[in-house]
């Protein structure tokens, strides 16, 4: 009961503010370390260091190599389709990979994937999985796990705007309008679809950037540039410069034009790998890192520290660029580029000040070398929300790939603490004072990245289409394309073939 | 010894511009429109100073006597200067014939500053290095204080504590120049008094800054605020004019008890009433235990369970006496249970079943009360519905924000329940809408408890009749992931306050 009063509240609102002031509170400490670190044991792979003798050998007709999404998908598809002599190996102490999350004691919080587009009418594997899992309810997608209202916004000339598209001058608008016009003619096209698939059409926009497509295009709009440059840092982990058009287009002309969602929880994708774990979860064997996979008569023998597998087939879903290390004349796969990430967990025992519109789910910088953070109370049912666990994203886009690892690894906590408040400071200039804790995740290979030419390479066609001794890849790097779904594709299809070889 | 010369005149210069500052702004935030404020208050500040400076002629013994008793008027003046145009604002309508005057009178004292204090120095220095030494650190003064007051002193001191530390800055070089140029004053005692007494003036002032608040805010309600508090969640207000008894709650009003009766008669009854056998009965939000007076009405109900968020308030609402005999010691029944919590996750962590819930919100005026009026809110509320239940939602107004209640109209039937629509008139509010939901059609009952004091099952079916100006309107239902109401609300509320 409460018709509004606005006068009397602004100006009440006003005095309590200008009269007594805010107090002031001095910067306060915050504490943190690096958090969930593989480049260790990553290192030990490469260089073949890992003295395994396993004292145990098992027999399984079936090894999947990775508990990430993929290798969890296979597993999915497997069961569903009856059979169940399998292992998944993990690595570490949980599964998930690049799904994986954590919790503290005001929520939980993805440590990467955090969304996934509500897939579209038509037949997918992603909608049959989410279907299974009633995250749609009479064929609509169910309203608590959409991304609640508001889901974007973006900090622009010292205020916070609704949407992340930057407002400009009408030529700004105008080119939007072509620049959205173009990508509906591109999906109506349909080119660019979820899975991208092996062989693509439109192949010659793979053979330039999207930055050079948009200047041939006669898109100068430098708010358009930043925006599609924006965009593919955040699904690539590059910029516009080094993502191929193809992959750059695939973004906006894959999606349906009005998605109401994306299906996002607070653990981000996490919740959709605890979901899988109930499914697989006895299959899974984690803290088994598997550092050598070796042809023995017509087996494969799978070792870990403990155990040895003995089996049939092989469905790897580790990262591919890994194959190499494991396998005895595994050619390296060449042309497989991986952007390195820093993904950050900000604990806040209160919520900033700032100008401009409310908080949103994803919260993006204009002009900020990062990608901003999306807040994981967001989904919270709650109509009070005082502290806050704030997951912050940065994709290390400029330059090359293996320098930008070696900075990565040589800052130390400090430095990227100081880097990511800094940054958040522009928006928020009390930041400091509100964060208790920064927990940072160094990704040094996080995603595969559409480089220029990529997509329609001979190098990736010879992983994809691999076969040789009942061996499949599997990890979503294949795709060139980091998300959910082609994750899924890759590891239902290596699942599919397996079964095709073995049950014959 | 020169030192403190200049770094006084440093300081008075710093002085003087900051209470223009404070003037500018704290016109321009009060009567909006900053261009037109800024420019008449520093055109007058400018004006009197040449005033000022034009007295300063008539000045001609007893220089620095005059000068201290200047410095100490211009510390207590403009130290005091935005509490003053504060209470002005909240208590008076003369707002801008102090703000101007008050401009004026320091404008000239400040005008007479300089000249002075040139003239007390002239012998001291050769002329042309005094008049080049004392306007450049008048203007270093002016340098900043420009800068100060935007980046430190207004965030982190406020308008009325800034002005009186720069009055307590005033009254010091006033307090100190009794020392410096003690040969030249005939008994610096009597200064000396002045100033301190100045100077607990404004230390006073600026313990006290607090309380001020409250007391400028105090006017801000029509009436009489008997009760305050700052709650984890919310301000309460209690005022009191005669008989009539309101509560706000942050600056919104919830009810004035002259005329609630109407709004919690309407709130409960229509739905209530027509469900003979109702057991047990859940009420969201409407800590004031109003709502529950009218359930206890019922002898059969065995059972409230009230889920308020605020512990504070629905404690004021058992305890504070005036607030018991309004709301009949509801609270203190034992058929009800009091449970603070939210209403949202409560709803979904709880499997409890109801014959009757009352949804008593504060309005949808941001996204995080918006989620308590969406599908997915009502959806989880019909899981809750005992077979023949009903629920009865406050929903705004549907004359002032007619979008905004057929919103909530269209989004409790696009969660899957039939919807009755009805409203009533409250004085105090306006025209009020309510919608009563559930499985089943609705007939309205044909009994009602005794002594009601608004509400009669003749008028009854009044309710649910909708005049021309208050039909409905074509509008999406507000869903979680667009909210739609919040910004239909917003807008449509944003209308009537221009
Ligand atoms: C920062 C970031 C944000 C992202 N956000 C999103 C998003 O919002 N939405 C989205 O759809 N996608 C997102 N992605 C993409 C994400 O990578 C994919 O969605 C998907 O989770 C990839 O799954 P995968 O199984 O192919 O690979 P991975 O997740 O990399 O899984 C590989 C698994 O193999 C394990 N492994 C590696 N070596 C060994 C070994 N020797 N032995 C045993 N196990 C081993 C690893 O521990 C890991 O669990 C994001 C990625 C990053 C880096």
């Amino acid at each position: 009961m409460e018709p509004d009063r606005p006068l009397v509240p602004s100006r009440r609102r006003f005095l309590s503010a200008a009269l007594v002031g805010l107090s002031q509170k001095s910067g306060r400490a915050v504490t943190g370390s690096f958090v969930l670190e593989s480049h260790e044991a990553g290192h030990r792979l490469r260089d073949r260091a890992f003295a395994a003798m396993p004292a145990r050998e098992q027999r399984v007709p079936l090894v999947i190599v990775g508990g990430g999404i993929a290798g969890l998908c296979a597993a999915w598809r497997l069961r569903r389709r009856g059979f169940r002599d399998f292992v998944v190996l993990e690595m570490e102490d949980r599964a998930g990979g690049n799904a994986r999350w954590g919790e503290n004691e005001i929520s939980q919080y993805p440590w990467a994937a955090h969304y996934v587009p509500v897939p579209g009418p038509g037949p997918s594997l992603a909608r049959e999985l989410f279907e299974e899992l009633g995250l749609f309810e009479d064929g609509e997608p169910s309203e608590r796990h959409l991304c609640f209202s508001p889901q974007e916004r973006l900090f622009l000339q010292g205020r916070w705007q609704e949407g992340l598209e930057p407002a400009g001058t009408p030529k700004d608008i105008d080119q939007y309008k072509r620049f959205s016009d173009r990508m509906a003619d591109f999906r109506a096209n349909g080119a660019f679809r979820i899975p991208a698939g092996d062989s693509l059409r439109l192949g010659e926009l793979d053979r330039l950037s999207m930055r050079d497509w948009l200047l041939r295009e006669g898109f100068d709009s430098s708010y358009l540039q930043w925006y599609c440059d924006y965009s593919c840092r955040d699904d690539y982990g590059c910029s516009s410069a080094d993502a191929s058009a193809w992959a750059g287009i695939h973004y906006f002309a894959a999606r349906e034009d009005h998605d109401p969602g994306p299906f996002t929880w607070p653990e981000g994708n996490g919740w959709l790998v605890k979901r899988l774990l109930e499914r697989v979860g006895t299959h899974v064997r984690t803290g088994a890192t598997v550092c050598q996979a070796a042809r023995e008569k017509n087996r494969w023998r799978i070792v870990t520290k403990e155990i040895a597998y003995v089996s049939d087939a092989v469905i790897f879903a580790a990262p591919t660029f890994l194959a190499p290390f494991l396998i005895e004349d595994m050619p390296a796969p060449q042309a497989f580029e991986y952007s390195p990430w820093v993904t950050a967990n900000l604990t806040l025992d209160r919520l900033p000040r700032e100008r401009g519109v409310p908080l949103a789910w994803d919260n993006v910088i204009f002009n900020s070398p990062s990608l901003g953070y999306v807040v994981a109370t967001h989904q919270s049912l709650a109509s009070r929300i005082e502290r806050s666990v704030w997951t912050y994203y940065w994709a290390l886009a400029d330059g090359e790939p293996a320098a930008r690892r070696r900075d990565l690894l040589a800052s130390g906590w400090n430095r990227w603490k100081e880097a990511i408040l800094d940054d958040l400071t522009r928006a928020h200039p009390d930041i400091r004072e509100c964060v208790s804790r920064i927990d940072i995740l160094r990704l040094g290979h996080a995603m595969i990245r559409p480089s220029v030419g990529f997509l329609t390479s001979q190098a990736r066609r010879k992983f994809t289409a691999y076969e040789a001794d009942n061996f499949w890849f599997a990890n979503s790097d294949l795709s060139g394309i980091s998300i959910f779904e082609e994750a899924q594709y890759r590891g239902v299809t290596a699942a599919d073939r397996a079964l095709a070889r073995i049950s014959k | 010894m020169t030192f403190i010369l200049f770094f006084s005149v440093f300081l008075i210069a710093a002085c003087g511009l900051i209470y223009e500052l404070i003037a500018g702004a704290l016109a321009s935030y009060l009567l909006g429109d900053s261009i037109l404020q800024f420019s008449t208050v520093i055109g007058t500040y400018l004006f009197a100073m040449g005033i000022g400076s034009y007295l300063s002629r008539f000045i001609g013994r007893g220089l620095v006597a005059r000068f201290v008793t200047i410095e100490a008027m211009v510390g207590l003046i403009g130290g005091f200067s935005s509490s003053i145009l504060f209470l002005a604002f909240a208590y008076t309508e003369s707002f801008r014939f102090l703000l101007y005057s008050l401009v004026t009178l320091i404008g000239i004292l400040v005008g007479l500053e300089i000249p002075l204090l040139m003239r007390i120095l002239k012998d001291r220095f050769q002329f042309h290095d005094l008049v080049a030494h004392v306007l450049t650190f008048d203007y270093l003064g002016a340098l900043g204080a420009s800068i100060l007051f935007p980046l430190l002193l207004v965030p982190r001191l406020g308008m009325v504590r800034s002005a009186l530390l720069f009055g307590i800055l005033n009254a010091a070089v006033a307090f100190w120049s009794t020392f410096i140029f003690r040969h030249q004053i005939g008994s610096p005692a009597g200064l000396r008094v002045i100033c301190l007494m100045v100077l607990a003036a404004l230390g006073a002032g600026m313990v006290g800054a607090d309380r001020l608040t409250g007391l400028a805010e105090e006017n801000l309600y029509a009436d009489e605020v008997i009760l305050s508090r700052n709650t984890r969640y919310q301000r309460i207000v209690l005022t009191r004019w005669k008989d009539d008894l309101r509560l706000f709650l942050n600056s919104h009003l919830q009810f004035s008890s002259r005329d609630e009766y109407r709004y919690h008669e309407a709130l409960v009854h229509p739905g209530l009433a027509a469900l003979p056998h109702a057991r047990s009965v859940l009420v969201l939000g409407g800590g004031d235990g109003l709502a529950v007076r009218e359930i206890l009405r019922y002898p059969q109900i065995e059972r409230v369970t009230l889920v308020d968020l605020d512990p504070e308030m629905t404690q004021l609402f058992s305890t504070n006496p005036m607030l018991t005999e309004l709301n009949g010691r509801s609270l203190l029944s034992p058929k009800v249970r009091v449970i603070n919590a939210d209403a949202f996750p409560w709803l979904s962590e709880n499997g409890e079943m109801f014959d009757f819930v009352a949804v008593d919100f504060p309005d949808p005026t941001n996204f995080s009360l918006g989620k308590l009026y969406t599908t997915a809110f009502y959806r989880l509320l019909a899981k809750h519905l005992s077979a023949s239940a009903y629920v009865a939602v406050q929903s705004t107004s549907p004359l002032f924000a007619r979008t905004s209640f057929w919103c909530i109209v269209e989004t409790i039937r696009g969660a899957g329940l039939k919807a009755h629509p009805y409203h009533v008139y409250v004085p105090s509010f306006g025209e009020w809408g309510f919608v009563l939901a559930g499985a089943f059609p609705y007939e309205p009952p044909a009994l009602l408890p005794e002594d009601l004091r608004f509400l009669t099952p003749a008028n009854l079916s009044n309710l649910f009749d909708f005049p021309r100006d208050m039909q409905p309107v074509d509008v999406q239902p507000n869903r979680l992931n667009d909210q739609i109401l919040v910004r239909y609300y917003e807008k449509e509320w944003s209308q009537i306050a221009r």
